[in-house]
């Protein structure tokens, strides 16, 4: 197949007038400052509404009386993709098993939600929450207290009222 | 004589097995990799056949047939994985399920559970009962066992543990029907028995648990390194389950010739030492000012070599350690030859009494409480001090050549100790009082840490495996002994345990015909001279 040249007439220097594209450009420009339908979000003093499945930082749910829900069965830390979650289990003294030590670090999560979804006790939830900026790099790891303290909504990965999907 | 053919040829899954006359259709059908589900069969018991689960079908036969007791015949023609036998188990499973709690999340037999594996294997997607479970709640069995009730699946390995194996029968069952349950006789429980750990390993359940795992680690996320117990001289064959550079828990490792499926509570135990923190990382090496200066391995041994070669010639005095492996024994006697000779000696704690596995009479807790004394015994080493392990060194202590202590902890001395010696070497893993007077420490690894062999009680040479990482510069034994010596003698320096181990084969009369290959993980018996034998 030949190669096709097309060739540009380039305007001729001095002799070619901008104003009309620059008119037209205006035009534009003045029609969208007295246009009604709004796009720009006043972020922050507006805030995004987010999707129901929507991934961000974790919560970890507790019961009425402030423990939490999570009784350390190991679950998430070996489904964990990304190796982020860290877990001692031990017994309490009522003869619960419950985490010692439950740590996310949220910088090496991917958000993947699998955490959540293999959770016997729906205990730890990915949230629908973003606005996640520290100081220190050391903040980025959620101990059991920090998931525990999260108020955000958390995250519906499937709809409660058909669960399996069908 | 009988004329008798000795062996039955009969058919499992469509497979021709040739097996010795006698042995049960479950034990056949193991030969050619077919594992018929079973609770309440273990080989080291008898078989009740009232799990109801290992029931195949048998042609001829009119109801399905419990396969570890129903011996084989020839001719038989057996299925495991018929509709009728996969029907079978699929019910008998549902039944194990209407009372069982399905808390694995919280159970720590999760991931290793017989039940959980068969269930997913072969049971029913979706369980039917409606009921209510009864429930027993947590009982406390004493010593190391808790019992959760609920778990179990009344199997009876544990009774039968206790009664035919240990012979102390301090568990039943009481009550009937669904109402049964494992309890003890009296308040003690299993509490001062000394086997009571393998019932733990025998339930195929997580009804009991051992306190000292409990909640510990998933079996999931532990790596298995075989290995040999080190407490006792028996060499009881272990794994070591680990995770996070760390011994989580100890296992028996299946040995008909030394411990058949069990170990002692007082083996399973003694593990903490291996993840203790206070080691010895670099090599120390003492200034002209008295302190202790952490060098690189080739400055530290080049230091060692020039000073040992000063004073060639004005004995050695060796303190061992029973604990370290033969290749390191060996090595420390090659050493002490190439530097003109002298005395090697050792000590270790001795027990007053034996402790033996009634059921499993050739197992129990020796006397000796290192794993390798008679190693030593082997290499010409000596026992001194007394029966705690303390005391025996005053000839050490005056000595004023090299002495050089290998392993030894030396707990009873003070940092005084050495000073009195012109060169004195302390090769440990941890740090030492004793060691403090040090010319040079060296860090050299534990067994858990490197690879190597232990002669045991009967003179069984039986290997090892590293499961953890040593810490720092922390190397084994044999290979900073073997470098030391093949400097003074010119040998080549051993590369691996293997070579170590081919060294002292070649050296050592008792070791010699025993290739480190051929070991395996069931080890061979040393050529014991007459005189060293003992009942």
């Amino acid at each position: 197949m030949p190669i096709s040249v097309k060739v540009i007439h380039r305007p001729e220097p001095e002799s070619t007038s901008y104003l009309r594209a620059a008119l037209s450009g205006m035009a534009l420009t003045f029609r969208h400052m007295v246009n009604p339908v709004k796009v720009t979000q006043q972020y922050p003093e507006e805030q995004t509404e987010l999707h129901p499945r929507w991934r961000g930082t974790h919560v970890m749910e507790q019961h009425a009386d402030g423990r939490p829900k999570c009784v350390a069965c190991g679950l998430c830390p070996t489904v964990c993709p990304a190796n982020c979650i860290r877990l001692v289990g031990g017994e309490d003294d009522q003869g619960n098993r419950y985490p010692i030590v439950y740590e996310i670090d949220e910088f090496r999560c991917i958000f993947c939600g699998m955490c959540q979804e293999v959770c016997p006790v729906e205990a730890i939830h990915v949230g629908r929450h973003f606005e996640n900026a520290e100081y220190t790099r050391a903040r980025f790891v959620y101990d059991l207290d920090r998931l525990m303290e999260q108020d955000h909504p958390s995250t519906n990965l499937w709809d409660p009222s058909d669960p399996t999907g069908e | 004589m009988s004329t008798a053919p000795t062996t039955v040829t009969l058919t499992i899954d469509g497979q021709t097995v040739t097996v010795p006359k006698g042995m049960t259709i479950l034990e056949a059908a193991k030969t050619i990799g077919t594992k018929v589900p079973h609770y309440c069969y273990h080989p080291g018991l008898t078989s009740p056949a009232m799990c109801r689960l290992c029931l195949v079908e048998v042609e001829g036969a009119p109801k399905p047939q419990p396969s570890c007791v129903t011996t084989v015949a020839d001719g038989q023609v057996v299925k495991t994985e018929s509709d009728k036998a996969l029907g079978n188990r699929r019910g008998v499973l549902e039944f194990y399920l209407v009372n069982h709690p399905l808390d694995c999340p919280i159970c720590d037999m999760s991931g290793e559970c017989d039940l959980q594996n068969y269930v997913h294997e072969e049971g029913r997607e979706h369980g039917r009962g409606a009921e209510p479970k009864r429930v027993f709640g947590r009982d406390d069995f004493g010593g190391d066992v808790l019992f959760y009730g609920d778990r179990c699946v009344m199997c009876t390995r544990c009774v039968r543990f206790m009664s035919e194996v240990e012979k102390d029968e301090r568990l039943t069952v009481v009550e009937r029907g669904n109402r049964s349950v494992i309890d003890t006789f009296f308040e003690e429980g299993l509490e001062g028995t000394h086997w009571h750990g393998n019932i733990v390993d025998i339930c195929p359940v997580g009804a009991l648990v051992s306190k000292d795992f409990l909640h510990k680690a998933r079996a999931w996320d532990l790596a298995h390194t075989p290995s040999v117990c080190a407490s006792c001289s028996q060499g009881c064959n272990v794994d070591l389950h680990t995770r996070d550079n760390g011994v989580q828990r100890v296992k028996p490792r299946e040995n008909l010739d030394v411990n058949g499926w069990w170990m002692c509570d007082h083996g399973r135990h003694d593990y903490e030492w291996m993840n203790r923190g206070d080691r010895i990382e670099a090599p120390l090496v003492r200034q002209a000012d008295g302190s202790a200066r952490a060098v690189a391995w080739k400055d530290a041994l080049g230091a060692l070599l020039a000073r040992s070669r000063e004073l060639e010639g004005r004995g050695v005095k060796a303190v061992v350690s029973p604990r370290a492996s033969n290749e390191d024994l060996g090595a420390l006697a090659e050493l002490v030859g190439a530097l003109g000779g002298g005395e090697i000696v050792y000590r270790s704690e001795r027990a007053a009494e034996e402790i033996v596995l009634e059921g499993f009479p050739t197992l129990a807790r020796r006397k000796d409480l290192a794993p390798n004394v008679k190693g030593a015994q082997l290499l010409g080493i000596h026992r001194v001090g007394s029966d705690d392990a303390t005391g025996g060194l005053d000839a050490v202590r005056a000595h004023d050549g090299i002495v050089v202590v290998l392993g030894d902890a030396l707990e009873d001395a003070d940092e005084r100790f050495g000073s009195s010696a012109a060169l004195y070497v302390y090769i440990g893993t941890h740090a030492a009082e004793g060691a403090k007077s040090a010319h040079f420490v060296l860090p050299v690894t534990t067994h858990a840490e490197q690879e190597g062999t232990f002669t045991n009680h009967e003179g069984r040479v039986q290997r090892f495996w590293p499961a953890l990482t040593p810490p720092g510069m922390a190397r084994p034994a044999w290979l900073v002994l073997g470098a030391l010596v093949a400097e003074l003698s010119g040998e080549p320096v051993p590369r691996t345990a293997a070579e170590a181990f081919a060294a002292l084969a070649e050296a050592v009369p008792a070791f010699g015909g025993l290739d480190y290959g051929t070991l395996g993980a069931r080890g061979a018996v040393a050529q014991l001279p007459a005189a060293a034998t003992r009942g």
